[in-house]
């Protein structure tokens, strides 16, 4: 269980730490990738080194290289 | 003497792209194909930009068959894809397939959702329910009666 914090320093403390680790979930959900959903809704990731991954990637890369080039 | 008919708003084919666009502001483009691959729907006019956008979509669901083929699972459904600059996302049907090409930094949880939503809809589901502010309400009795019609009523006792 989670310790309590007492006084206003402590609050500050854990304010600074759920946005830090709020910031760090952003950031890893940005981060390449290429996840497939099953009908379920169960996600499943496909690991960089597996077989299709860089062409899944280098299609993806290709329509926002397409849908930037006209905005 | 008028006789007014309202006529239900059917999402079309032509019309599903645009419709997700108008759902999430962080959708940049978006196209509809049909069971053979071919585009049935993009929110751009631009024909020839459309189809291209079509073909790399089509061909994204290509390579994510070719990559889970051998997976002892069921063939996706839908697929999240992020690149620097921005994601893509894309959801299908036995006849339809959606996909989109979003802005850095949109909810994958929403934006998936979104998809299936528009692919329902299509498929003869619930038209998706927008909300508007009361001034963009069509007028009617302002009333208790005619407030809770509008009211979600839990049904109790119902097994």
């Amino acid at each position: 269980m989670k310790e309590k914090r007492k006084g206003p320093l402590s609050r500050a403390a854990g304010l600074a730490e759920g946005m830090a680790a709020t910031v760090r979930r952003i950031q890893r959900e940005r981060e390449p990738r290429v996840l497939v959903y099953d009908p379920a809704g169960y996600a499943r990731l496909v690991q960089p080194e597996a077989r299709g991954h860089d062409r899944i990637m280098d299609v993806a890369e290709q329509m926002l290289t397409q849908v930037a080039g006209r905005e | 003497m008028a006789i007014l008919t309202r006529v239900a708003d059917t999402l079309t084919p032509e019309g599903a792209a645009e419709r997700l666009r108008g759902l999430s502001a962080d959708v940049r483009a978006a196209v509809l194909l049909d069971a053979a691959g071919s585009l049935r729907g993009a929110s751009d006019d631009d024909h020839d930009d459309a189809q291209a956008l079509g073909d790399l979509a089509r061909k994204l669901f290509e390579e994510v068959d070719r990559a889970t083929r051998d997976w002892d699972t069921e063939p996706p459904e839908q697929v999240e894809v992020q690149i620097p600059g921005g994601a893509v996302f894309g959801s299908r049907t036995p006849r339809w397939t959606l996909v989109a090409v979003a802005r850095r930094g949109a909810l994958s949880s929403l934006m998936l959702y979104d998809l299936r939503a528009v692919l329902g809809e299509l498929e003869g589901g619930p038209s998706i329910r927008r909300s508007s502010s009361a001034a963009e309400r069509t007028p009617g009795p302002d009333t208790e009666e005619h407030a809770a019609e509008e009211l979600p009523m839990p049904e109790l006792g119902g097994q």
